[in-house]
């Protein structure tokens, strides 16, 4: 069984885990094009090396990140999201008739 | 005295149908019903030396419930509750609750095993009154209708784990006060050491929805050991004659 240190609950077995995705930072949406948030939401870059990567460890639904090397599979560190976010994230509705 | 009927209360336990197959004999804690043993009364001695050994215990109509959010520790330190400093520890309140912290955002508050406390009541009314503009990032989480609450006493419980959980829950490596948040059985679990009296206890909080399944996996992984389950009274026991 592999093993993943989670940065709330220490060291778990992989099947505690769910894989989240690339981790990429997250583009102004006011101002971004539409082809940059689709980038965004849709697209992996899949690189061979150390990417950073999303984890939920299941069982305390905590979602924390992982840099791992995909070439060999190791986990470099784990972190909790906070060393990215200090802030929480806020989606201001444009005013009716202002969508452009 | 008259035979209490699961039916005559609002809540009910998920195995209900369980214990009335095994012949549980039910009494009125708090507002709620709760096995106080199996079978004829002959039993209650035999039942208190189980759960020295090995035995499981269906909780799940005592009262407990939940907050999370970035203002929750803050906000339940004023409704003076005694948090612990780390995640994944407890902190036994001076009314015999327990508030588990489950992260740096999230803890869960369980009564005792005589509803004594009224923590739970107490928490529940003044979030409904104080969160009613919700500006305070703090959230309620109502536990007592997501998670079963089940108690596996006795000295074999750690080696009966160690079948169906990977973490080492043996008494010299997970101390009392202790949080595991894990898979037992296959089932995301909340893993909690509270012993009673001097036997080891372990509160097992799990989806509402597996309670069957879960109780079935632990009456079977306990066959080995011969555990079987006892009622509330025996868990008692181990606390007013330690």
């Amino acid at each position: 069984m592999k093993l993943l240190p989670c940065p709330l609950n220490g060291l778990r077995n992989i099947s505690e885990f769910t894989y989240g995705g690339e981790y990429h930072p997250m583009p102004d949406h006011r101002t971004s094009s539409t082809r940059d948030w689709a980038e965004y939401v849709f697209f992996h870059n899949n690189a061979a090396g150390i990417v950073t990567e999303w984890w939920c460890h299941t069982a305390s639904s905590f979602w924390f990140l992982a840099e791992r090397n995909t070439i060999t599979d190791e986990i470099i560190r784990t972190f909790k999201a906070d060393e990215i976010y200090q802030h929480r994230v806020e989606f201001e509705a444009l005013a009716p008739g202002n969508d452009s | 005295m008259a035979i209490l009927e699961p039916s005559s209360v609002l809540r009910r336990s998920p195995l209900n149908r369980r214990h009335l197959q095994s012949h549980g004999l039910f009494k009125k804690i708090g507002e709620n019903l709760l096995v106080e043993h199996y079978g004829d009364d002959d039993r209650i001695a035999e039942e208190y030396k189980q759960a020295q050994v090995l035995s499981i215990c269906d909780l799940c109509t005592l009262p407990r419930i939940g907050f999370k959010g970035a203002g929750a520790l803050a906000w339940l330190k004023s409704q003076n509750i005694t948090l612990p400093e780390l995640p994944n520890t407890t902190t036994q309140q001076n009314n015999g609750g327990l508030a588990a912290k489950l992260s740096e955002q999230e803890v869960l508050i369980l009564s005792d095993i005589f509803a004594l406390s009224q923590d739970v009541n107490n928490l529940s009314s003044a979030a409904d009154i104080e969160h009613q503009d919700c500006d305070q990032k703090t959230y309620v989480l109502p536990r007592g209708d997501s998670h079963c609450w089940l108690a596996v006493t006795g000295i074999e419980a750690a080696e009966m784990f160690s079948k169906i959980c990977a973490i080492d829950l043996r008494t010299h490596k997970f101390s009392i006060g202790s949080v595991a948040q894990t898979s037992v059985a296959k089932t995301n679990a909340v893993v909690i050491r509270h012993d009673l009296g001097s036997i080891p206890c372990f509160y097992i909080l799990s989806d509402i929805s597996g309670t069957e399944f879960l109780w079935d996996c632990l009456l079977d992984a306990m066959v080995e050991y011969k555990g079987y389950p006892v009622g509330v009274n025996a868990l008692q026991s181990l606390i007013t004659e330690k």
